[in-house]
């Protein structure tokens, strides 16, 4: 029991870095990304590669991180200028291409079969209770990441995103440059799901093309809706409440006999749709709304 | 190797099927304002009534295919209904979002009743004929034959009726359509089930063509949207060669890459044509 709540709560930790990455993007700054997930693989996939490789990890996180970054400012520079009902398109396409390519390149990627084998970070020292030092490790760097949020936020840079968000053109006219702090802010997100993806590939120790289907960004954005767009702690609480929502509706095998596995799968996605858009139409603010004017 | 001709003629095939979600989807999004991603999984909902009505109850196809194009309209009212009726005030992004979510509970209660297994109707088999060298089956013949008929019925309806007429006035410009008159809503309803309609019947083709399984229509959503944004969002003839032209380069393009690369080929002509003419090739007002 204890172990599987460790494992719950990594996978909480690993969550919860995506939707603090997507609260920049669209909480903050308003910013329509339907492919969180392609971020969130391309850090898993980088540093799995590198360190699989024989890179040390001192060299393949960072590098991780930055390729993603680079990723999110090169789909940015690209996609931004488009209106938001284009660039969802635009972002989810880009989440598919992604794993279409991890998928066929297996020169690369290593293809359908996954790259196995990745190396534990410091899985010698804590041997024994592995799981809790990871957890530990997840949780120091979500920590971490909010704290830094959570700064940022409240900084000009991030009084700029929101004003971004709430009229670009004022922000224009106000004499900052919207297009260049776009960049920069979905580039800082997709950092973040690029750091999400290391942590999760380094965790599992294996990653292959089908962890990363587009659903995912979905549940990114339920996650986020779910919690409060805009408010760093809505977007912990929904990482929480959403993996509580999937594992809970796990334990509905034992009760209903007629589960089988596809099925269940099935009825946890049908919740979570069912969720999503009922949240659309009733609470579009989520549990812990944005407080106006927090500064 | 079958010539480029084969790959041409399957490209029509593809294309005549994916132009009745493409018009759907093209005229909804200029209708509502925003894009629809559950329409491409309405293809996928009309597979599987049909063949709940071809397996279960033994109809032929071609009855099949009319309850398809009856049941899913009617589900596609009843999703605006209680989806996306309640938020038409809201920026279109939040209607995207719920349709996504609408599409996600659809394909998976299609997977909870029937699985992920392929499935395919109970039809004769009919002999493919050879003409010049090309295979054609004669399925395809009557899905494109069906799918012309049905997209200048729909052009005739928007260009000569009056409700269409009220339709194109509202997509237009809805605040000076609805002072004039017209009944916004009755609009969208009839709007909705015919592209509901349109799509359900072009889920039924895609069983025949192909396959059927839960991942069917969705699995189209780029293909969809490549056809409409290259058409010109709004534009019926529009999406109808936009479609003609992404199931060509679908098909033909697979001379060149892998076919598991087909959904980066529309990924590629939605990308190419918003940076290069945003306004599509029918070059409709946005």
């Amino acid at each position: 029991m204890i172990a599987y709540l460790t494992a719950i709560a990594t996978l909480v930790g690993v969550r919860a870095l995506l939707t603090l990455g997507l609260n920049v993007q669209w909480g903050l700054t308003g910013l329509v990304n339907l492919g969180a997930v392609a971020f969130f693989a391309v850090g898993a996939y980088t540093s799995a590669l590198l360190a699989v490789g024989g890179a040390p990890l001192v060299f393949a996180w960072p590098a991780a991180v930055g390729l993603a970054t680079a990723a999110g400012a090169g789909l940015a520079m690209v996609a931004l200028r488009l209106r938001e009902d284009y660039l969802a398109i635009v972002t989810l396409g880009f989440g598919e291409v992604l794993r279409l390519f991890l998928l066929n390149e297996a020169w690369l990627t290593r293809g359908a079969n996954g790259v196995t084998a990745i190396p534990r970070p410091l899985h010698a020292r804590f041997a024994g209770h592995y799981d809790l030092f990871y957890l530990a490790l997840v949780l120091v760097v979500v920590a971490l990441v909010y704290a830094a949020l959570e700064r940022l936020r409240r900084s000009p840079f991030g009084r700029v995103l929101r004003a971004i968000r709430e009229d670009e053109i004022v922000a224009a006219v106000a004499g900052k440059p919207v297009f260049r702090f776009k960049v920069q802010a979905f580039a800082l997100g997709a950092g973040i799901a690029g750091l999400a993806g290391i942590l999760f590939a380094h965790y599992l120790a294996y990653v292959e093309p089908n962890m990363f289907l587009p659903q995912e960004s979905l549940f990114v954005w339920l996650a986020l809706i779910l919690g409060g767009s805009g408010n760093n702690r809505g977007a912990l609480l929904g990482s929480l409440v959403l993996l509580g929502l999937l594992e809970g509706s796990r334990f509905a095998k034992d009760v209903i006999p007629f589960l089988t596995g596809v099925r269940l799968a099935a009825a946890q996605q049908i919740l979570v749709g069912v969720v999503l858009v009922v949240l659309m139409i009733r609470r579009p603010e989520g549990l812990l709304p944005e407080q106006p004017g927090s500064e | 190797m079958p010539p480029i001709a084969q790959y041409v003629f399957n490209g029509v095939v593809t294309g005549g099927i994916l132009a009745l979600p493409a018009v759907a989807f093209s005229l909804l999004w200029r209708l509502l304002r925003f894009p629809n991603f559950a329409v491409s999984t309405y293809l996928t909902v009309g597979a599987y009534v049909a063949l709940v009505l071809n397996h279960g109850v033994r109809a032929s196809i071609e009855l099949a295919w009319l309850g398809a194009l009856v049941v899913t309209g009617a589900l596609a009212l009843l999703v605006d209904r209680i989806a996306f009726r309640p938020m038409r005030d809201r920026r279109p992004f939040s209607l995207a979002i719920a349709s996504i979510g609408v599409a996600f509970v659809l394909e998976n209660v299609v997977r909870f009743v029937w699985g992920n297994d392929f499935r395919s109707y109970d039809v004769p088999v009919t002999r493919g004929m050879s003409v010049a060298g090309l295979r054609i089956g004669r399925d395809q013949l009557l899905i494109l034959g069906v799918a012309v008929v049905l997209m200048a019925l729909a052009q005739a309806f928007l260009l000569r009726t009056r409700l269409g007429i009220a339709m194109r006035a509202t997509a237009d410009n809805p605040r000076l359509a609805a002072v004039k008159g017209v009944p916004t809503e009755r609009v969208i309803a009839l709007a909705t089930l015919g592209g509901g309609g349109l799509a359900g019947g072009a889920g039924v083709f895609l069983g025949l063509d192909a396959s059927i399984d839960p991942l069917m229509g969705g699995g189209l959503i780029i293909s969809v949207f490549a056809a409409a944004i290259l058409g010109g969002i709004g534009s019926a003839p529009g999406a109808l060669a936009g479609a003609l032209i992404v199931g060509i380069m679908e098909e033909v393009g697979m001379l060149v890459v892998p076919p598991t690369y087909k959904t980066a080929i529309g990924f590629t002509i939605i990308l190419a044509v918003l940076l290069v003419r945003p306004t599509g090739l029918a070059g409709a007002r946005s």
